[in-house]
C-alpha cells in the first residue's frame, strides 16, 4: 500500500499558508489536512477547544463510508461530503490519494463559497504533497535511543 | 500507515483491535482509557460510535501520546472493528492505514469457529487493501480466561498462531484489565522495533 510522504518543515509551511490564505478567503473557521487513515497532519484557523484529533479520525471514516457507498450505487467517486448544521457546516474534500481537505465554518458562510475556494487550495496542497512524494527525504527516523525491551518507557497501568 | 512529520516531531501510528463480535475489544480500549498513566493532557477522549445496545457499530477510538523519543512525540491512535460478521465493509474502512494489530480472541470453546472465522476474515480484508499480514506487526489476546469453558491455551495456540511466524500471545480477562497492557505494550514495542529498522541507514 502506498504511504504518505515523510513532511518536512518546509511543506508544512508550504501547506499552512494554503489553509490561511483558504481560511481567509472563505471566511472558515479552522481548516485541516488530514490522512485517509485518520490521522491529523495539520490544521489552520481557530481551533479553540476543538478536539481536532478526533475530529480527523471520525471525518476520515466518514468520507469513506460516503466512497464506499458511492461503489455500491454505481458512482465512480464522491469526492466531497458537505454536513449542514444550524450553526456550523462541515465540508471534507478528496485532496489526492492519501489526503483530505476537512473545513469547518460557519453556516452563515454557505457551502458554495468554501467549496468554491477549496477547490484552488486543494490544488495547491496537492501539488505540495507531490512534491514530498517526489523528494527523497535524506533524514531518517532515528529511534535508536529507545531501548524498546524496556516496558518501563512505554504504556503503564495507573 | 504511520506518519512520521518531521515539521511538527510527531509520530503517529495506528492500531487496530480486532476479533469476533463481543471478544472484548471495546473492553480493552475502555480499560486502557480508565487505566493508562500518563501526563495531563497526553490522553483524548474514548469515542465510541455504538448502537443503543452498545454493540461498536463503526469504531472506537482512542487517541494516546506515549513517550517522546529525541524530542519526537509518539502519539497512538487506538481502534476497534465491529465484531458482527454484517459489518464487514466497516471493518475495510477501518484497517486502512494500519500499522499493528491486536487481535482479541474469545477463549470460550463454542467460539473456536468464530474466532477462526475472524482471522480470516483480516487476512481478507487485509489482502482486499493490498496489504500483507506477515508485514504487519501483530499480537493475539485470548481474552475471557476466566471463564469455566475457556480452551487452554495450547488449543487456541495451535488454532491460531500456527502461521510460518509465531506472534507473541497472551491470556487475558480484559474485564479485569489482565493482558490489557500486556498485549499494548508488546505491539507497541514491535511496531517502534520495526521503524528503528527501517530508519537504519541504507548502503549501497
Amino acid at each position: 500500500m502506498a504511504t504518505l510522504p515523510q513532511l518536512i518543515e518546509e511543506d508544512i509551511q508550504r501547506i499552512d499558508a494554503s489553509l490561511n490564505d483558504f481560511n481567509a478567503q472563505a471566511d472558515a473557521t479552522v481548516a485541516l489536512v488530514i490522512d485517509k487513515g485518520g490521522f491529523l497532519i495539520t490544521h489552520a484557523g481557530q481551533a479553540g477547544e476543538l478536539d481536532l484529533t478526533t475530529i480527523a479520525a471520525l471525518a476520515s471514516g466518514a468520507f469513506l463510508a460516503n466512497q464506499t457507498i458511492a461503489g455500491l450505487v454505481n458512482e465512480e467517486n464522491f469526492n466531497c461530503t458537505y454536513q449542514q448544521g444550524e450553526r456550523t457546516g462541515l465540508f471534507i474534500v478528496n485532496i489526492d490519494e492519501h489526503c483530505l481537505l476537512v473545513v469547518i465554518f460557519k453556516a452563515v458562510t454557505g457551502v458554495g463559497v468554501v467549496k468554491y475556494y477549496a477547490s484552488a487550495a486543494v490544488q495547491k496542497i496537492a501539488r505540495q504533497l507531490a512534491v514530498a512524494q517526489a523528494r527523497e527525504p535524506g533524514k531518517g527516523f532515528d529511534l535508536s535511543e529507545l531501548n524498546v525491551a524496556d516496558p518501563q518507557n512505554l504504556f503503564r497501568r495507573k | 500507515m504511520a506518519i512520521i512529520n518531521q515539521a511538527t516531531k510527531e509520530l503517529q501510528v495506528k492500531v487496530v483491535y480486532y476479533g469476533p463480535a463481543m471478544g472484548g475489544k471495546t473492553t480493552n480500549l475502555v480499560q486502557v482509557h480508565d487505566h493508562v498513566q500518563t501526563a495531563a493532557g497526553n490522553k483524548g477522549k474514548l469515542v465510541s460510535l455504538a448502537t443503543s445496545s452498545d454493540r461498536t457499530l463503526f469504531f472506537d477510538f482512542l487517541p494516546i501520546e506515549a513517550m517522546t523519543i529525541k524530542g519526537f512525540k509518539t502519539k497512538f491512535q487506538l481502534y476497534t472493528v465491529p465484531g458482527q460478521v454484517i459489518y464487514n465493509t466497516t471493518r475495510q474502512l477501518v484497517l486502512r492505514g494500519v500499522d499493528g494489530i491486536v487481535f482479541v480472541a474469545d477463549s470460550q470453546y463454542e467460539k473456536m469457529p468464530e474466532n477462526v472465522e475472524s482471522f480470516q476474515n483480516l487476512l481478507e480484508n487485509l489482502t482486499s487493501l493490498r496489504m500483507n499480514l506477515a508485514e504487519i506487526p501483530y499480537v493475539l489476546q485470548y481474552n475471557k480466561r476466566d471463564l469455566p469453558n475457556a480452551a487452554p491455551m495450547e488449543y487456541m495456540e495451535f488454532l491460531l498462531n500456527n502461521r510460518d511466524v509465531q506472534v507473541p500471545s497472551f491470556g487475558g480477562t480484559a474485564h479485569k484489565c489482565e493482558g490489557v497492557f500486556e498485549s499494548l505494550n508488546m505491539i507497541t514495542r514491535m511496531l517502534l522495533q520495526k521503524f528503528i529498522n527501517q530508519s537504519a541507514p541504507q548502503y549501497a
